[in-house]
């Protein structure tokens, strides 16, 4: 077992001990990555997982750096360019990902990207006709 | 400011072309011929072809510090830098199928799973499965 591994064991045991605080949250997570573009609702998931919502998103921003907002913002940006790549319009792919509105949906998708959606959609289908 | 270069330490270039491409799957996206034989290599990954590069770049051979730090690495199994993948196991099934040498095998570690491989140009590099 090389050095590193021996690290990480050491370390696991250390930061990762809490077993049922890790099912809870990969449990979250992974609740978001499939439903991301449903109205996604803290509420409902600390009913699920039988914890307080706040302190859900403690815990959350514990293990995975971030709150599950968030995440939630990072992979409904993250779908929308694939959708926008593939030439679904602004609107459709706004509300394909679970924004409930053009604005917010433009303003997030801008300061993530540095593009706006309708600008980031030219330039993919673009260069998709090029290549 | 942007990030857009990750720069690893590679031994022969040519080899490490080959074995980015042909065995992990990175695209070549820019090629440019430097003095003495060196060039200027830069890959993408095919999901994010508009992603950071990663540049393959010959520092141990030119610049001593940087191959002793590497081998210090090297011997101690820790990673240089590390991709992340949707599916470790698949991955690491593939990898070895194609004569990849892993020195961690799919290890879970919290709210990730990491593996540990060589790249054969001087560095361990570590895949990453957020669960």
């Amino acid at each position: 077992m090389t050095y590193y591994e021996k690290e990480l064991h050491r370390i696991r045991a250390i930061v990762y001990a809490n077993e049922a605080q890790i099912n809870t949250v990969i449990g979250v997570r992974n609740y978001i990555a499939t439903n991301y573009e449903l109205d996604v609702n803290l509420d409902m998931l600390s009913h699920i997982q039988f914890v307080s919502k706040f302190h859900l998103i403690r815990l959350f921003k514990k293990y995975y750096g971030l709150t599950p907002r968030q995440y939630l913002i990072d992979k409904r940006i993250e779908r929308s360019k694939d959708h926008l790549a593939a030439g679904m319009t602004v609107t459709g792919t706004c509300f394909a990902v679970g924004f409930e509105s053009i604005g917010s949906f433009s303003s997030l998708f801008k300061r993530k990207t540095g593009l706006s959606p309708a600008k980031f959609r030219k330039e993919q289908l673009s260069r998709s006709k090029s290549a | 400011m942007k990030v857009t270069l990750i720069s690893i330490p590679v031994r022969d270039q040519e080899k490490a072309l080959k074995f980015y491409t042909e065995k992990l799957g990175f695209l070549k996206k820019k090629d440019v011929p430097l003095e003495g034989g060196n060039r200027w290599i830069t890959l993408v990954s095919k999901e994010a072809q508009d992603g950071p590069e990663l540049l393959l770049e010959p520092a141990p051979l030119h610049f001593e510090p940087s191959k002793v730090y590497q081998e210090a690495l090297m011997e101690a199994g820790i990673p240089y830098t590390q991709f992340d993948v949707s599916n470790l196991d698949a991955e690491y099934e593939r990898l070895t199928k194609n004569g990849v040498e892993f020195s961690m095998k799919p290890t879970v570690m919290g709210t990730v799973k990491v593996a540990v491989f060589n790249d054969t140009c001087g560095n361990n590099m570590q895949l990453v499965e957020e669960l």
